[in-house]
Order: structure tokens, then sequence, then C-alpha cells
């Protein structure tokens, strides 16, 4: 493959993500210019009387929750830093990582709400208490789920930042001298390591933000109505048959979007004012702060074990039509649900066909990219990944069936195929690309001058020392492809049904076992492919 | 040659005679283009996009599609839906690309109907040739023509009666509210207790339709076009009520659950007193399936509840009209609408006159009462005028939405 | 001021690695340790410091001006340690990384002697630049001024000078000794290269588990 990369000029090498990924998407996303000039859309947009409340309660929400998650993560890894439940940590945070949003909202909603377990415990009267546990207005439970199923992908792309900064061993030497300077474990993390980490962990953070503003399924099941956020006003109006209402939806799609990345765009630049005066805090002089163990014990396992719970209650839900308060055992136990997902075998399939093709093709492209260009182009490609995340789903999804439908690609296979490669490629090229491009190119040199040819070279030692972050970047663009519905659902017109449609539009009359057990079953495949690549990925020596 | 001569040698008694034979000849010729469509039909594949919520329904239209297969030869595919909406926006995006359709039929009312009506999105007026047309009782059931106070048109065809409908775990509530007072005597009494879906959730959207035709002044008003004044003055005596009902509803009205679904789970999980639903029969089916106790009951309120029906209809771009017709045909047929509103298979009340039936097909309708079933059947109450609906929502929104 | 090692062994898995060996280092003065590859030699050194880590296991008492180190954490220890690479923060500035280990006092204080330190090592005018500007030369030199302004009782240093040019090496190596002697603390080097070994200083070696004076 190599040899054949070596031949190909850039603009070989960089056609096929053109044409497969940027096109399609920048198209897809011109689609929706249109609504910018209509007035009657804004107009309307403008009397909602839910607008601005809804769109704080986005952002407060969004916001919240990956504060939360990145001092939760912070606290985690500050205080298991170094310490031997590091790997088990990763484990972990991969099984939780392959846990749908949905899934873990339901789970999380059975815990807590009034009529929850939580509530049957301890409680447990002939009526449920009038606890505001789920649905309050604030959004504090939404925000509190948030953080906790997001605290996963922070913990990886932390974990995997770590890595790269331990493989080259300097990290690790750099905390022998920190602590030989008199500097405690923990100042030494918040002093030494923290600031090398957050800049890795950027765009994960604005990925968790851009997601929890926007972000539909949990925001029904947990989330407030009166306002609701404004995902789910959007939600509704574009899910609405006149199209003057889905006018007003794709408008507030924009002014969500355009607020999102002003509001992105004024944190890092307030952050790069700010961040300079912290500095004399930095050489404020040795500190015998130790790590947080204790603090960090206790968070990750609640969080742990709410995740635990939250997969335990799914199962027992999906066997359970009915569980009246204040009952701590289910009546009685069916398994009506599972039978009626044992006939979506199809679906599974053509989930499981276009997630292992896409995420291959998406790999694919990346390398191919990251061989043939040089660094500096990485800024477009990585910059419209970060825009396909940020938009929300229903708006691009909305742009790229128009897209389709003009092209004849809607209800074909290589359309879902195309619908499904856009998210995978955009998370496989962020992930991928810090670790490809730090990857020290001497080591190839040694190589060559092995006489090894420059194929096997490229395979036995770039792609076998960036194993880790291939293999977990293939599983991540396999768990994504796995919960793709909107794009889906519109492209296969009809024609297709995948694992997640089924199990959107079965869910949609509301039945709990139905949902859980479907919620499940998603979660199995990409929870596989998380632990084949941890097994896989493992370094050979620790 | 002999009716050319005919033609020729008309007299006015010929004349009255030919004009007096027409409707037998129309139905002969109708019944010649209906085999033609049947015929036509045979081999074309039906994508029928309907909402797929409920594992009952899917198994239903599931049992319709080997039928199908069996008598006709149409293979009948289930595109499972979330949202009705979805399908609309589909035929309207490709028919503006000039696409062939992907969606032969769909299951269909209301807001759904008007929009594809307005856009002329859809196929016919087909629906009152159809054969078993004739069975549909058009007289005791007038919403079978009139969706949401739209004039079907022909344009979809009746599949199934839907009527608002109370539940509620009986030995929980052994006298349930049978009027909206009686709702908020009940919601005062037990405060915290009593919800209803926030609009724009249909559901919610009907709950104030109810509570509108219980206390407005004058009921007349429902099924005419309303302007925003008229209706500020119609509406007053609802937001009355609704002031004083909401401090006494969960979460004091502040907040409301996010769907019918959500808030059936809350009744069953023992949150909620009263649940809510469209379907008169589904009470009665999840007790069939589990979900509520055997001790629910289920009413419709005193001076009846809204009222409305359920259609198929065939968007203009579907490239299966012939076998989409037969299969709206065969949903009307006495066999597939008994299966239909059997309580074990869907519990769907039929769009048919049993008046209209043979003795044998009246017999396949054998609706005994079963746990949760309604066992007193109250008047429909069409459904007001669709410019209602929007006024409606507004004002809801303004006043309790933030 | 003295650094004592008493008894100290170190095991690997269960065999001796380095058997129990006693010695004591005296203030200003610099004994050099060598010894082949996989001896132990490193290992020694992070044993003093304090952050052994598995699978290596020691025992033995450390002491340092009397003060036994047994169980502190090498941020209680005031044992400052020089490696192979600078290892200077690349996040912090040439000032930043000198000011980290400075024990807390008041600030004006604290960045003058900052300053004169830059200034004695000849390194006026780089407070602010980032490390990774400095050329391999500059940045040796300002971690040793970084680890010695942390006022460490004793110094460790790992073959400090094995990735340095030649022509730089003699260089550093006077600038090393003469600041480790100027700061009166007891210090172990590591090395390979005997030339590493100052004049008249101490040399001890290393070989098939025990130490011994050269």
């Amino acid at each position: 493959m190599a040899r054949t990369l070596r031949r190909l000029t850039p603009a070989q090498g960089a056609l096929p993500i053109l044409v497969l990924w940027v096109l399609p998407l920048a198209a897809s996303m011109l689609m929706l210019l249109p609504a910018i000039a209509e007035p009657d859309a804004w107009r309307q947009l403008q009397s909602h009387p839910q607008l601005w409340s809804a769109l704080v309660l986005s952002l407060a929400t969004g916001g919240g929750a990956s504060v939360l998650a990145l001092l939760m993560s912070v606290l985690v890894l500050a205080g298991l830093d170094r310490s031997r439940a590091l790997p088990q940590l990763q484990a972990l945070a991969a099984a939780g990582l392959a846990l749908p949003h949905l899934a873990f909202a339901i789970g999380f909603g059975f815990l807590i709400m009034p009529t929850g377990l939580i509530a049957r415990l301890i409680e447990g009267g002939a009526t449920p208490p009038p606890w505001v546990t789920v649905q309050d207005s604030w959004g504090l439970s939404l925000m509190l789920a948030l953080a906790l199923k997001e605290l996963p992908f922070l913990l990886i792309a932390a974990l995997a930042a770590l890595a790269r900064g331990d493989g080259t061993g300097h990290l690790t030497q750099e905390r022998r001298v920190a602590a030989s300077l008199g500097h405690g474990a923990g100042s030494v993390w918040l002093r030494v390591v923290l600031p090398q980490l957050l800049p890795s962990l950027r765009w994960p953070l604005v990925i968790v933000f851009v997601y929890g503003a926007t972000v539909v399924d949990m925001a029904l099941v947990l989330g407030p109505t009166q306002p609701p956020t404004l995902a789910v006003v959007i939600w509704h109006a574009l899910n609405h048959a006149d199209a003057a209402v889905n006018g007003m939806g794709l408008a507030m799609t924009l002014l969500l979007t355009s607020v999102l990345a002003a509001l992105v765009a004024t944190t890092l630049l307030l952050l790069q004012v700010t961040l300079p005066r912290l500095r004399h805090w930095l050489c404020a002089g040795p500190s015998l702060l130790a790590a947080p163990r204790g603090m960090a014990v206790v968070t990750g396992t609640m969080a742990g074990l709410l995740m635990l719970a939250a997969i335990l209650l799914l199962a027992l839900l999906s066997v359970t039509p009915r569980w009246p308060y204040p009952a701590l055992m289910p009546p009685a136990v069916t398994f009506a649900a599972w039978t009626t997902l044992g006939s979506s075998a199809a679906p599974l399939w053509l989930s499981l066909l276009l997630a292992a093709t896409t995420a291959l093709a998406a790999l694919g492209l990346a390398l191919l990219w990251f061989e043939t260009q040089p660094e500096g182009r990485d800024r477009w490609l990585i910059g419209l990944a970060l825009a396909t995340l940020a938009l929300p789903q229903l708006a691009v999804a909305g742009g790229q069936y128009r897209l389709f439908l003009g092209l004849g690609l809607t209800g074909t296979l290589p359309g879902l195929f195309l619908a499904h490669l856009t998210p995978v490629a955009a998370y496989v090229l962020i992930i991928l690309q810090g670790p490809y491009r730090a990857f020290d190119s001497r080591y190839m040199m040694v190589a060559r001058s092995l006489s090894v040819p420059a194929s096997t070279a490229w395979l036995r030692v770039k792609l076998s020392l960036l194993r880790a972050p291939v293999l977990t970047a293939a599983a991540i663009g396999f768990a994504v492809s796995m919960a793709q519905f909107v794009p889906a659902q519109l492209v296969a017109a009809g024609r297709y049904s995948t694992l997640p449609m089924e199990a959107v539009t079965l869910s949609a009359g509301g039945n709990r076992p139905l949902t859980a057990a479907f919620a499940l079953c998603l979660a199995a495949p990409p929870l596989a492919a998380f632990l084949a690549a941890s097994l896989l990925g493992r370094p050979r020596w620790r | 040659m002999e009716t050319t001569g005919m033609t020729f040698t008309l007299t006015r008694r010929g004349l009255i005679q030919l004009l007096a034979a027409t409707p037998l000849a129309g139905r002969a010729r109708a019944g010649e283009v209906w085999d033609g469509i049947v015929a036509e039909a045979r081999g074309q594949t039906v994508y029928f996009n309907a909402w797929a919520g409920s594992p009952q329904i899917n198994a239903y239209i599931a049992w319709v599609g080997e039928a199908l297969q069996r008598r006709h030869d149409i293979r009948l595919e289930h595109v499972k839906l979330a949202d009705t909406a979805e399908a609309v926006r589909r035929v309207r995006d490709e028919v503006t690309a000039g696409r062939a359709g992907s969606a032969d039929l769909l299951w269909i009312n209301g807001e759904n109907f008007r929009v594809m009506k307005a856009e002329k999105l859809l196929f016919g007026p087909f629906a009152e040739d159809l054969p078993n047309f004739a069975l549909v009782d058009i007289a005791g059931k007038p919403t079978t023509r009139i969706d949401f106070a739209e004039a079907t048109a022909g344009l979809e065809s009746p599949w199934g009666m839907a009527q608002l409908t109370f539940f509620a775990d009986g030995a929980k509530l052994p006298t349930p509210p049978l009027s909206m007072p009686e709702l908020l005597e009940l919601a005062r009494s037990a405060p915290g207790r009593i919800t209803y879906p926030a609009p724009p959730d249909f559901h919610g959207t009907t709950f104030i339709k109810q509570a509108l035709a219980e206390t407005m002044a004058d009921r007349a008003l429902l099924p005419v076009q309303i302007d925003r004044q008229a209706f500020t003055e119609a509406a007053k005596p609802l937001f009355e009520f609704l002031d004083a009902l909401h401090p006494e509803l969960w979460r004091h009205g502040k907040q409301f659950p996010q769907t019918q679904a959500q808030m059936t789970q809350m009744l069953a999980d023992g949150e909620l007193l009263v649940g809510l639903t469209f379907n008169p029969n589904e009470p009665a089916n999840l007790v069939a399936t589990g979900t509520l106790p055997s001790s629910t009951i289920a009413w419709q309120n005193r001076g009846g509840t809204i009222g409305n029906t359920h259609f198929v209809a065939i968007p203009v771009n579907s490239t299966a009209r012939q076998a989409a017709q037969v299969t709206a045909n065969f949903l009307l047929s006495p066999e597939a609408q008994a299966r239909k509103a059997d309580l074990a298979i869907w519990g769907d009340p039929t769009v048919l006159d049993m008046a209209k039936l043979t003795p044998e097909d009246r017999a396949l309708f054998t609706s005994a009462a079963a746990p949760g079933s309604v066992t007193q059947p109250a008047p429909a109450i069409p459904e007001p005028h669709g410019s209602w609906v929007p006024l409606i929502e507004a004002a809801w929104l303004e006043r309790y939405g933030a | 001021m003295a650094l004592s090692l008493e008894e100290v062994s170190i095991r690997l898995d269960g065999h001796t690695l380095i058997k129990p060996f006693t010695m004591r280092l005296e203030k200003g003065v610099i004994v050099t340790l060598m010894g082949p590859s996989g001896s132990g030699k490193s290992t020694l050194l992070s044993f003093i410091a304090g952050d052994l880590t598995a699978p290596f296991t020691a025992t033995g008492d450390v002491t340092l001006d009397g003060r036994n180190l047994d169980g502190l954490p090498p941020e209680k220890r005031r044992i400052g340690r020089l490696f192979q690479d600078d290892l200077l923060f690349p996040h912090m500035s040439v000032a930043e990384n000198l000011l980290f280990g400075m024990p807390r006092g008041e600030q004006q204080a604290r960045h003058a002697a900052m300053t004169a330190a830059l200034a004695e090592a000849g390194l006026a005018g780089f407070a602010e630049r980032p490390p990774q500007t400095l050329s391999g030369g500059q940045r040796a030199r300002v971690a040793l001024l970084r680890s010695l302004l942390a006022s460490p009782g004793a110094m460790l240093l790992d073959e400090p000078f094995n990735k340095l040019d030649a022509d730089l090496r003699a260089g550093l190596r006077d600038f090393v000794f003469r600041h480790i002697a100027a700061r009166d603390i007891p210090c172990l080097m590591v090395t390979h290269d005997r030339a590493d070994v100052p004049p008249g200083g101490r040399l001890l070696l290393l070989g098939r588990g025990e130490v011994r004076d050269a």
C-alpha cells in the first residue's frame, strides 16, 4: 500500500475523500442556505414564545454538562493517575461509550424518577414521592445524565492523549522531575499534566458541548417541556408536515448553530486571553497537593455504578411490561419484546455491514489523506468534520437527503453507505489526526534505511506503532455508524431498514420493554468493537 | 353495430329508460374498471408507510401482507415510520424533484392529510370507487368523509375509528370523572396525580380541544373557520378552566409529559391516576399485553369526546397505484375490519356499517367486553376546523409555555 | 549535610540486582557510579528519589541529613534529579520552569533569584523564551538551574551529559560541578563515560551486584 501511496500525487490522494466525503457534505450544508432568505420563517421564529428561554436552556444544559463532565474526568484522571486501575478504567469507559444515549437516559431516568428504583428503596409509600428528579424546569437531570454519558468519551480522549505523551516517555519523566522539585502528585497533575492535556481535549470538549446543546432523544426523556430545550422545539418543527413550520425549524437550526459557533469561538478566545493570567499560578512554587484519590475513586465508582445500574435496569425493563410503584421486583416477566426484536434480523445484518464498511472506508480515506497531504491542509478537513458534528443532524441530514434525491441515490445501498460515511469519517478524521501527525517519521526512515520495502515498513512499523489510535478510531467509527438514525431514515426512503431505524420506529409507541430491548441490542455491537479494539490495540509491553 | 343502431333510434322513452339504467350500467362498468385495476395490481409491490410504534399493529399489517400476497399476488412492504409527517415530507420532496414515489400507501389523517391535499400530493379521488366503500357507515360516522373538518374528497379511504378515551386503574379510582369539571374536582382531591401531554403533542392538543368543546358557549362554532379575535372570545372559558386546573396538576402544571406514551407509562408505574388515548380499545389492549392491570377501566366523557377517523391515502407519485387501491379495498373488507377490531389483535374500531353487512360478515365482529374496554360509549364530537389548531397551540404556548 | 545509604539492596523479580551495601555521601562531594547496562544504576537512583516502580523492589535505609526518607513520596524528599533529557516543561517559559520548583515566598525575591541565576549562567534575556527555542546546551543548563533553585538537599544525576555533543560536554560538566559545589550538597552521578568523573572525585563501580570503589 505504501508503495502505491508514494506513487500517488497529493491530488490523487485527496480525490477520494473529496468526492466521497467533502463534496457531498459541503453540498448538503449549502442546501441549508436558502433557509436564510426565508423572511416568513424568521418572522415565525421571532414570534415563537419559547424561543429565547429554550435557547438559554439548551446552552445551559449543554454547557453545564460539558463543564461537569470535564471536572469529573479531570478529577478521575488526576486521582487515578498512574494507578493500576487505569487500564480497567479504559475498558469501563469504552463500555460506557458504547451505550446509546437514549438507553442511558431511560435506565438513568428509571433510577431517579419519583416511581424509580431509588424512590422505591428509600420511600416506598402507597403513592410515589413528589420528587422533581426528572423533567425539572432547570434541566438539571438532563445535564447530569449528559455529563455522566459524556464522561467516558472525555476519559477516552484524555487517556489517548496521555498515552501519546507517555509513549515518548517524556510525560512520565517530566512528572518525576516535577516530584523531585517538591510537587505533590496533585500539583504535578494540575501544573504539568493538565496544561499539556487540555489542548488535546479542546475539540472533544467542543463536541461534547455541541452534542449536549443539540441532543433530542435524551431531552425527550429527561428534559423539561415548559420550555423544552431548543433542540426539542426544532425537532417538533422539522418533523411537522407543514413546510412553513419546517422552514421555521430550519431557521431555528441556523440560529442555534450560529449561537453555538459564536459561543465556542468566544470561549476559546476568552481562554486565550485569561489562561496566560493563570500562568503565575503554574510557577507559584512547590505545593504538596496530593492526588485526589479518594474523590476520584468515589466519582469514578459512582459514574460506573450508574452506568451499570442503567444497563441492568434496561435488561430488567425489557422483560417487564408492568412494574407498578412501590414494588421492588416486577410482578411478572415476559420476553415479548425480545421476540419482536428477534424478527429484526435483516436490519441487524444491514447495520453491521454498513458499520463495518463505513468504518473501514473512513479509515482508508483518512490514511490516504494523511499519507499524501501536508499537515497544514488538515485544518480544512478537521474544520469541516467539526462542523458536521456541530451542526444539528436533522438539518444536515435534510440537506443531504435533498441532494441525494436529485442524484437518484435515495433508496439505494450506495446512498445509504454515503449517508453513514458522513459522520463516521468526521469522527475518524478528528480522532486520528492528532496521533497520526504526532508519529515520529524517523522510525520510517530507520526502517527504510534497513532496506525494508516501503509497504512492509508502513505496515510493520508505522501502522504497528499507531495500532491503538487506528483501532480506536475504527471502533468509534463503527459505533457511530451503528447509531445513525436520522440521515439513514431519510436516505433509505423506506427501501432499507437498519437496526436503529427499527429501534426508533418500533419504540415510537413508547413501549418500554421494546425500547429497552432495542437499546441493549444497539449497545452490543459497538461494545464488541471497543473491546476488540482495546484488546488488539494493547501495547505489547507495559 | 347493433348498439350504433340503437343510439340512432333513441326515442324520448328510450332515453329515460337508458338514464334509469345508468346506475346499473355504471356499476357494471365500475366493476369492469375495478377488475382491470385488480389485474394490473398483480405482481406490484406496495410500500405501505405506516406508523410502527405498536407490535400489535405491525403484526396486523404483516397479516394483511400475507393475505394480499395469497389472493392478489401483491407484495406489501411495511415501511415503518416513527412519525407520519416523515412520509409527507418525503413525498413532497420527491414530487418537487420530479422523482418516482417511494411510498404507495400512507396511513394518514388530520394535519398531514390537510397539507397533502392542499399541496396536491395525493392521487385520486379513488376512495369512494372502492367496492368495499359501499359498506362504510358514512351516515353514522360522518368523520369517514370529513377529516378534521376537511372533506376527504375521495383522496383517502377510511380505515379505522378513533375517539378520545380516558382510562385508569379502577382499584385506585372507582368512580371516574365523566366531564372536565369532574376532572378538576378529582385533581383538587388528588393534587399532582393528573396531567396531560404538552402540545404540540397530538394527544395534548386533543385534550385541550376536548376541554374547549366542554367549556365553550356555542359548540356550533367548532366546525367553521375561525379568526384570532373570535377565537379569543370563544376560548375564554377554556383558559379560565385551564387556569383553575393547572395548579392542581402534576408538577403544578409547570411541566407536562412529552408524549401520551410517556403518560401511559407514568400511569402504569403509579405516578398518575388518569391516562388518555385516541384508540378506545388501547386500554383493553394494554391489559392484554400486561402493561396495565386487569382492574383497568376506560371511559368517554358524558357529553361525548373528540372523535375522528384514520385513513389510507395514495401519494400522487406512487408507482403502484393499482395495488395500493386493491390494498385499501382489502383493508375495508369485513374480514380485515373484523380482525382489526378484535381486541386480541389490535382493537381498532371499524368504519363499516353493521347494517350493510351480510349476517355472516356481521358474525365476524365478535366484540366480547374485555377488561379495560369502554362500557358506555359516548357520541363522537367532530374535530374542530383546522384553523382552530394553530390558534389553540399558540395561545397555550403563550400562556403556559415558558 | 550528608546522604546515607545503609544496607541498600535492589531486587528484580526475586533475584538480587544489587547486593546490600552501605555508603555515605558527604556534602559538596560528587560521587560517580559506573557499571554495565542493566546493572541497576538508574534503579538505585529511582529508589533514592522515592519512585521505584514494579517489578523492582528494594530494602535498606536512605537518610538525608539524618532524616530517614523511608516511605516519603518523592516530593517530600528534597532530592533533585537530572536526566539525559532536559525535560523542561514545554508549556512553560524558561522563567516559569525555573520558578516551578523554587520554594514559595515573596514574588519579587523569587524573580530576582531566578533572573540572577539565568544571568550567572550566561542566559540573561532568555527568561520569557519557550524552552523549545533554546539550544541543547542551554536547555541542559536551565534544567540544572531548575533543580538547584528548588534548594534540594542532594542531587542525583542520571547520565546527564549523554545526549550532548562532545564539545559541549566539557563546558557543561564544569558548569554542573561548579554549581553543585557552590550549593555544598551531596551528589550521586551515574554515567557510562569515565571522562564524566570530576577531577579527584570518588568513583564507584557496580558489577555482579556489588558496589565497590574503583
